[in-house]
């Protein structure tokens, strides 16, 4: 008992001196401080901390590759500026300076190489003028203006297809968007509305395909859908005012513009139509405003819910 | 409130206070300054790490001790030592203070009791039952028909409930059936000094050699009715059959003893024990108003001899039950309680400090090593596991912008990290060692359970987190609000031990 004794009293000291050795470098490792030993001093130091997407790029710190890859922290630094490169094979290098300061932690973890060449893949199977995509329900739609046809793809190309055929004569389209029921289009020139139909329109009981609404007085500068996929929402260079999606449709003017070249932008989600015309005050001075109209249809249920409550 | 008792309650104060202190001072200064409590966390981490190795080391030595003693031939030693040595001389007085166990508990303590080395005709046995329990005279009647006339005596005692001066505890009914032992001894006429006593949990089943190892270190002590005599406790009779978690927190419970047993300078005596019955009658038995009687007795003895009392650890196993219940959720809550009454063991502090402050001629630098042991033991059991798993994520989640972008706040999970991946390799050292005290598998018990064995250790964060700290801390809490706990039978597999 007595050679165990003195084999834990052994074991007791040691451990005392590892634990009062030992902790005051594992406390500096952990403040920042980095032991010279040519001063035989203890340096404040900072610490940067590499983290990029993909992991396992190279680090050049000051043009000097250290051994480890990204994510990766580098300690024992002096406070300062250094360089910084990081490279991963097929990716472009990122390049950048950092500031280190004593007994902090300098950040580099939003870092994304990018590839060489990036995965490209073509899409389309015809040629097109322009395209709409509709992340949500994942398709695209194309518009070739040269032979008037509608195509439409999923998101990764597949089922490419065409689905519609623009009236012919139709020309200087200015624009064209899908309704919000995605099935069907419509399409703009300065004079006229073209509402194309996708796929056989059996159930579609107000019109024939397709519908064309003329505004020859007027110049259409822009049309949106309204959530409803049968209003339109017309601006035009006198008025903003909406038309029904079917044939020999009236439009109906809700606002009459002052401005010709109005900028205009609709929400969709709110039907609600944010645009921008002119004023002219008393003093002759001209301000240009920005209005929102309201065209929600929830407020007419509210109002028809309320007129039935007499007859109740 | 007179002075003695102000100081009893300061005393029972101080243990809870000082865990508690250290704790919430720990989690306002993680919000408050969150750099100097990361100091102090990374200090204690460290000194964790250090004392686990240290700890470990120990319990190697320990069990090589436990190893290179097995199967060791102990009467063959008595019969070796000189003439004036006599250890024929010797009686053995074994106690075994019944609760409510049943006789499938008792019958297998007896059975081994019956089956040691020893001879018989020196061994007195006293099943010391309670009163209150109904089943006692009719578990009596039958263990006497069983085991009367295989030992040199066999009584049977009943403690009477509600004594004056008496809670319910153990030690109340060992010190009942000890004094109805001494007027056994005093009739036949056998010197005190002659007999050694060991009172043993009631499911305690001993060595073969236990009565002969005992006898032998008794003989060859300095001093010898100055001291305890403890032998190894393990968990073996029903390890193989017991749910993991309950398994290893046994083994752990063990392999602790075993650390103990190599610091003498703090070894203080746990359940199942020996001592002279001398020594018994002179400290005046066990105390009865106490649940940590098996801690206390050591107390007495030290408070006795004005310090010149000590354990002898005995380099043989007793074993006992693995305390378990019919799920694993009633498992924690019996290991829990179990955890909670071991802990209770910090109301030796006051004790003892209340015995310091009488005892004149102890002295003072004995005094205070011994205290501050007793109470550093205790508020280490109640903070560290707190510390490591509750406080040691504080300073990140606290110390907010500024803290972030410090030095220290990078390498305080870093430094934690690699400190508990140290520890992991003295994990596998425990893993080994307590593949070495099993006893072996018994038949009808799948092989593929060794390799369960290894496997649980996984669980052994999940037992840190909830049998590391806080069992100590509600005990001490209790201590410290005055709230006294009762003496809580273990329920051990089905049975109440």
């Amino acid at each position: 008992m007595f050679t165990f004794q003195r084999v834990r009293g052994f074991l007791f000291y040691l451990s005392l001196f590892l634990f009062f050795g030992g902790l005051p470098l594992i406390l500096s490792f952990a403040l920042g401080y980095k032991f010279n030993p040519h001063t035989f001093k203890f340096v404040k130091t900072g610490l940067i901390y590499v983290k990029t997407q993909p992991e396992g790029a190279s680090i050049y710190l000051n043009n000097k590759l250290i051994p480890e890859k990204s994510p990766a922290s580098i300690q024992e630094l002096v406070p300062g500026a250094y360089k910084v490169k990081l490279e991963l094979a097929q990716h472009y290098p990122w390049k950048g300076e950092i500031s280190v300061e004593e007994g902090k932690v300098s950040r580099m973890d939003k870092v994304i190489l990018f590839p060489l060449r990036p995965d490209l893949e073509q899409l389309n199977q015809e040629k097109f003028s322009s395209f709409r995509l509709d992340a949500e329900k994942g398709v695209i739609y194309y518009l070739n203006r040269e032979n008037g046809v509608v195509y439409r793809s999923n998101i990764d190309g597949s089922n490419f297809e065409d689905i519609a055929s623009l009236p012919e004569n139709f020309g200087g389209i200015r624009g064209w968007e899908v309704a919000l029921d995605k099935a069907k289009l419509f399409i703009f020139n300065p004079r006229q509305i073209a509402v194309l139909f996708f796929d056989a329109r059996d159930n579609y009981e107000y019109s024939d395909s397709p519908v064309i609404l003329d505004y020859p007085q007027e110049k259409i500068i822009q049309v949106f859908w309204h959530s409803d996929s049968y209003h339109l929402i017309v601006v035009t260079n006198k008025h903003i005012g909406v038309i029904e999606s079917r044939p020999r449709a009236l439009p109906v003017n809700l606002v009459e513009l002052s401005k010709e070249s109005t900028v205009s932008y609709y929400d969709s989600k709110r039907d609600t139509l944010y645009f921008s015309d002119s004023q002219k005050s008393p003093d002759g001075v001209v301000y240009n405003n920005l209005y929102r109209l309201e065209l929600n249809t929830d407020l007419y249920l509210l109002e028809r819910l309320m007129k039935k409550k007499p007859n109740e | 409130m007179n002075k003695a008792k102000i100081l009893k309650r300061i005393f029972e104060i101080i243990p809870g206070g000082l865990s508690w202190g250290i704790i919430i001072s720990l989690i306002l200064l993680s919000i408050v300054y969150p750099v100097a409590s990361s100091i102090i966390i990374i200090t204690f981490d460290f000194y964790w790490i250090i004392r686990t190795v240290y700890l470990t080391t120990l319990l190697i030595m320990a069990h090589h001790r436990l190893s290179r003693q097995k199967n060791k031939d102990w009467l063959e030693c008595c019969f070796n030592l000189p003439k004036y040595k006599d250890w024929s001389q010797l009686y053995q007085l074994v106690i075994f203070p019944v609760y409510n166990e049943g006789l499938e508990v008792l019958r297998p303590s007896l059975a081994a009791l019956n089956a040691t080395h020893y001879p018989k005709k020196k061994i007195i046995v006293v099943m010391a039952f309670e009163e209150r329990n109904k089943a006692a005279g009719h578990n009596a009647a039958v263990l006497e028909k069983e085991f009367n006339g295989k030992f040199g005596a066999y009584l049977s005692t009943f403690h009477p409930d509600g004594l004056l001066g008496e809670s319910r505890t153990k030690g109340a009914n060992a010190t009942w059936a000890a004094k109805a032992a001494k007027d056994y001894i005093d009739a036949q006429g056998i010197a005190y000094e002659h007999v050694l006593l060991s009172c043993f949990d009631a499911d305690t089943c001993v060595d073969p050699e236990y009565f002969g190892c005992l006898s032998y270190h008794f003989l060859t002590s300095d001093k010898p009715h100055q001291a305890s005599y403890q032998p190894m406790p393990v968990y073996n009779n029903n390890i193989w059959q017991a749910p993991a978690f309950a398994r290893l927190v046994e083994i752990s419970g063990s392999f602790c003893q075993m650390i103990e047993s190599m610091r003498l300078e703090k070894f203080v005596t746990f359940s199942s024990h020996s001592m002279s019955f001398k020594t018994l009658v002179e400290v005046n038995y066990w105390p009865t108003n106490m649940i940590s009687d098996d801690s206390v007795i050591y107390w007495k003895g030290f408070l006795h001899y004005n310090g010149d009392y000590r354990v002898v650890p005995l380099y043989i196993t007793v074993s006992m039950d693995v305390a378990y219940s019919s799920n694993i959720w009633r498992t924690m809550a019996v290991q829990y309680k179990q955890k909670r009454r071991w802990a209770w063991g910090v109301e030796n502090f006051p004790f003892v400090a209340g015995g310091f402050l009488e005892n004149k001629n102890i002295p003072l630098f004995k005094k205070l090593r011994r205290l501050f042991h007793l109470l550093e033991s205790h508020v280490s059991w109640a903070v560290w596991a707190v510390i490591l798993v509750a406080i040691g994520p504080l300073p990140i989640l606290f110390g907010g912008a500024f803290f972030s972008q410090m030095s220290i706040a990078y390498n305080l999970p870093k430094i934690t990290g690699m400190l508990f991946n140290f520890t992991l390799l003295t994990s596998l050292t425990w893993i080994f060692l307590s593949r070495t005290i099993l006893p072996a598998r018994p038949s009808g018990v799948s092989w593929f359970k060794n390799v369960i064995l290894v496997l649980e250790w996984v669980f052994v964060p999940f037992i840190i987190l909830i049998l590391g700290s806080t069992p100590a801390l509600d005990a001490q809490t209790r201590l410290m609000l005055a709230k006294y706990m009762e003496f809580n039978p273990t329920l051990k597999g089905d049975k109440v031990l």
